[in-house]
């Protein structure tokens, strides 16, 4: 698993009903400085992250439910997820479906996706927070666990910062 | 939640307003499970009232939605395909300068290309 960047702002996410909203603010002041572009895809990565760490990671007993961290090292934002997952199953899916993500047609990928869920309103979870990141956001997405922890990163251009 | 005309009503970051009875306001920003809830409950209310006025096609003007996250996005799944089975056109206001209006409203349109239509507008006051 990879170090964190020097320059990486870092937000503890904990459990409660406005986590997602503070990290949209977390996600907007990380990357003020940055173009419109950017600012809109780290905020979608950040918060797509973020819900699913709250919904998924470790256990809801504990106070956090991982961590986000933003960086930006020359003409690259990166944003890096790391959370206690419960088993190594858990972590295998996540990696199946980045793996999926980066060797598809993004563009496809999401409205196959839709379209299932079109198909079938009933589906339980719509899935569709790492396909975002992909498609809308423009993210490459890689991911590495070392049990208990998975760790997600995204990265992408950042040109005009 | 039934939503009076001119009204305009914010749950959290999310505002709504029925402008005028065949088009929906939506603004700010919809990442918190309470408005999600909220939401998803104001689009059945739509979609119930609509059908029962047997309008032909309703506009959702997103211009001022800057953020959604994904549930609000599978929420936009389900109001189309209601609409599509209930037989009206849903007509989606969207802004050129927002990445997840210009890409994801026409994968949303792809689903449903005989209910759903794309109006892109910059927005008043947007930088070109």
């Amino acid at each position: 698993m990879s170090a964190a960047p020097q320059a990486e702002r870092t937000l503890n996410l904990s459990r409660h009903e406005a986590a997602v909203e503070d990290a949209r603010r977390f996600a907007e002041g990380a990357v003020s400085y940055c173009t419109p572009e950017c600012r809109e895809a780290v905020t979608l990565a950040v918060c797509e992250l973020g819900e699913n760490l709250i919904k998924y990671s470790g256990s809801a007993d504990e106070l956090n439910a991982g961590t986000i961290g933003v960086s930006v090292e020359g003409d690259r934002v990166r944003v890096r997820a790391v959370n206690r997952v419960h088993s190594a199953e858990d972590a295998e899916a996540v990696t199946e479906i980045v793996n999926k993500i980066t060797a598809s047609d993004i563009r496809e990928l999401y409205r196959a996706r839709l379209q299932e869920l079109f198909a079938n309103p009933s589906l339980p979870r719509a899935q569709l927070g790492l396909l975002r990141m992909a498609f809308e956001g423009g993210f490459r997405l890689s991911c590495s666990f070392e049990a208990p922890q998975l760790q997600i990163i995204a990265e992408r251009a950042c040109t005009g910062a | 939640m039934a939503i009076k005309l001119g009204e305009k009503v914010a749950v959290e970051t999310l505002t709504f307003e029925l402008s005028t009875p065949t088009e929906l306001r939506l603004g700010g920003t919809l990442s918190t499970p309470t408005a999600q809830t909220e939401f998803r409950r104001l689009l059945q209310d739509l979609h119930a009232q609509i059908v029962a006025a047997r309008t032909a096609t309703f506009a959702v003007n997103v211009q001022d939605l800057s953020f959604v996250n994904s549930s609000a996005i599978r929420t936009f799944v389900d109001w189309i395909s209601r609409a599509a089975h209930a037989g009206y056109t849903l007509a989606f206001k969207t802004s050129p300068s927002v990445t997840w209006h210009r890409l994801s409203f026409s994968v949303l349109k792809s689903l449903a290309p005989a209910t759903v239509e794309i109006v892109e507008t910059a927005r008043e006051g947007a930088s070109p």
